[in-house]
């Protein structure tokens, strides 16, 4: 009560906020972490509290669910940084008064919503649709689809991610004053020593973000899967979701939950504790 | 502009005073605010169809009410919503027969409609939905539960370009169980319509109790369905996928889901009930039929019965049948004042040719007793597929 009466003014104005994200934020948490507890295929949070959920989980094969979702967001991760570095490089350095137009274009695809850009992939790549349709029709070739395959989720996701390992990287990029890359050039260091010793640590902070977004992001995603891989892989979100739905088994879609939030957040914590990205930003 | 206000703090101190009166007095306020703007107002849970424009809109310029209608894609979540508490939400929910009689009723989820003012509806319906509807009634055959309309056969879709239909009628769930099929067809992401599907690909009747020996052939039966699959997807990639060339046929499906496609233009594309199997009576098809009721809602809107009759209109059954997404037959069609507005194209997209000889193939669909042990078991074959 001390401690209240001493809070500052603005601690004081604080407070309807705090409670809010309280009770909005915290207080679903609690009830999926509740949930989780509780025996199969009730309703209710009123029942004894036990693991059984968690040792179901353990007894049966859902570490295959996660186990693909967090290969395929890793991989996602990879790919997207391997082929976004040199794009945000363009943008940052090389394209000049391009860039804005570029940045515009892969902004664009954003006010479309996710499930749209899917299913416009499906006819581009289906049978006889706008790829294989015009091949065959112009050539006379018949390919077989790229559809329903692993292959597909993977591109289906890279495509979807774009943007939050782009615009990070861009940001990342563009904290590189040019001085410090002019000033390593003038003292001798080849191209790859300046990016290896320059540009790649000095952008760190992009990097850092745009993995970190990407990869909560990716290993969450479900329609990828669903869509473009014909559900050839589960994912652990979409386990989620048939625990929810069809098998009307809460506390088992909360134990799955509970686990997917303890292992990304376990990943993310470990990330940003070899991370600082409070030194990154200069704010230390 | 806040120094050239009114507000002095001793104001303010007097403005939240009353506030907190009012907010204090919601407890007692509050429900009878709500009870009065009820009668304005409609929620609806329901398939798809029921939350189109073409079916609202004319419904909320004759009331002026707010209507909203939300749908879903399968009866255990609609279920579970009102589990949830969502009871004090909704006014009607829309699934299918089962659910009604054997789970809403009996755990006071929905409640009885009047029956003297709703049941001379059913006579007007086709002969099977005379009434007392079995669906549409309690176990005891007292209480009138909700209204049917849509309906339809749904075991599974062949494209008859690439297996006839009679072939495919003739050898029924036994299209699964032919090593030659695999990698030809899809599975329609309808799980719990899966878990029948594949009891009838393993030989015995999905609704009823299953021994050791049934889920052991279940497990093999999953396994090999899921293993041979294409693709597992919604009801528009299937029909993509089957109008490609992708596919050939899938499970499960029928009127319902092959509606789309026979309306932009692809006849070939066919809900098949095949001819003989497992269930009671040797039937081999399985059938839905739409059951709306009145939500158990301590607020219930007074607008709840009023739509129930509005949709049972000749026009407005017409609507419903034909409303965006899918299409379907609809339990009117029995009114000749209905029958006449569906055009020959709507006919043939909804197989009005072989409706009546396909619903007599199939049984209804029920709960399956083992339901939850079963879809589990066909959860983890789908996963490791």
């Amino acid at each position: 009560m001390r401690k209240f009466l001493h809070l500052s003014q603005g601690g004081r104005s604080a407070l309807p906020v705090l409670l809010f994200l309280l009770c909005g934020f915290l207080a679903p948490l609690v009830a999926v972490v509740w949930f989780s507890f509780m025996p199969a295929r009730t309703f209710s949070l009123a029942a004894a509290p036990s693991l059984d959920n968690y040792v179901t989980i353990f007894q049966s094969t859902s570490y295959v669910s996660f186990l693909w979702s967090l290969a395929l967001a890793s991989v996602t991760v990879l790919v997207l940084a391997v082929l976004c570095y040199p794009v945000a490089y363009g943008l940052v350095r090389v394209f000049g008064k391009w860039a804005t137009l570029l940045t515009l274009l892969f902004t664009i695809p954003l006010f479309v919503s996710e499930n749209i850009r899917i299913y416009g992939w499906v006819l581009f790549l289906i049978k006889n649709g706008v790829l294989l349709g015009s091949l065959k029709s112009m050539f006379g070739v018949e390919l077989e689809s790229i559809l329903f395959t692993r292959t597909a989720i993977l591109l289906g996701m890279v495509y979807v991610y774009l943007p939050f390992m782009l615009f990070p990287l861009t940001l990342g990029i563009s904290m590189v004053p040019n001085e410090t890359r002019d000033a390593a050039r003038d003292l001798g260091a080849t191209r790859w020593q300046v990016f290896r010793e320059i540009e790649l640590p000095l952008s760190m902070p992009g990097f850092t973000i745009g993995f970190l977004l990407t990869f909560v992001l990716a290993v969450g995603a479900i329609t990828e899967a669903k869509v473009m891989g014909g559900q050839r892989i589960i994912p652990v979100a979409q386990d989620i979701e048939i625990a929810f739905t069809y098998a009307q088994n809460w506390p088992l879609g909360a134990a799955l939950s509970v686990l997917l939030m303890l292992v990304v957040g376990g990943l993310v914590l470990a990330a940003l504790w070899r991370f600082d990205l409070d030194r990154f930003l200069g704010r230390k | 502009m806040v120094n050239g206000s009114k507000i002095s703090r001793r104001n303010f101190m007097q403005q939240s005073a009353i506030m907190a009166a009012a907010f204090s007095a919601g407890g007692t306020l509050a429900p009878r605010r709500a009870w009065a703007a009820r009668e304005t107002e409609l929620n609806i849970l329901c398939w798809e169809g029921y939350n189109s424009a073409q079916v609202l809109d004319p419904f909320r310029s004759s009331t002026g009410a707010t209507v909203k209608a939300e749908s879903l894609t399968n009866d255990p979540t609609m279920i579970n919503r009102l589990r949830a508490g969502e009871t004090n939400i909704w006014d009607l929910i829309n699934v299918n027969n089962p659910w009604a009689r054997k789970v809403m009723h009996p755990e006071g989820l929905i409640k009885p409609l009047d029956r003297a003012r709703f049941e001379p509806y059913f006579e007007t319906m086709m002969p099977d939905f005379k009434p007392p509807y079995q669906w549409a009634m309690d176990d005891s055959g007292t209480e009138l539960l909700g209204m049917a309309q849509r309906f339809g056969p749904y075991s599974f879709v062949v494209n008859t370009d690439k297996i006839s239909r009679a072939t495919a009628e003739d050898q029924g769930w036994n299209l699964w169980n032919d090593p030659a099929n695999a990698g030809k067809y899809g599975i329609l992401e309808s799980d719990d319509w899966n878990v029948f599907g594949i009891c009838c690909i393993a030989g015995f009747d999905p609704f009823k109790m299953h021994d050791d020996a049934e889920v052991a052939k279940f497990t093999e039966a999953a396994k090999r369905v899921f293993g041979g699959a294409k693709l597992v997807g919604d009801i528009a990639t299937m029909n993509q996928a089957i109008i490609s060339g992708e596919i050939d046929f899938h499970l499960t499906g029928g009127t319902y889901s092959a509606s789309p496609a026979r309306a932009d233009g692809h006849p070939e594309i066919r809900g098949i009930t095949p001819n003989s199997g497992p269930m009671a009576g040797g039937k081999g098809g399985i059938a839905w039929i739409e059951i709306t009721s009145q939500v158990n809602n301590p607020q219930l809107s007074p607008l709840a019965e009023q739509f129930l009759e509005y949709v049972q209109s000749p026009e407005m059954a017409h609507t419903v049948a034909f409303a965006e997404g899918t299409f379907n037959p609809v339990s009117q069609m029995g009114n000749p004042e209905c029958f006449k507005l569906f055009t020959p194209e709507e006919l043939d997209t909804i197989q009005w040719d072989s409706l009546g000889e396909e619903m007599a193939r199939s049984v209804e669909y029920d709960i399956v007793p083992d339901y939850d042990k079963l879809l589990d078991i066909m959860t983890a074959a789908k996963r490791d597929a």
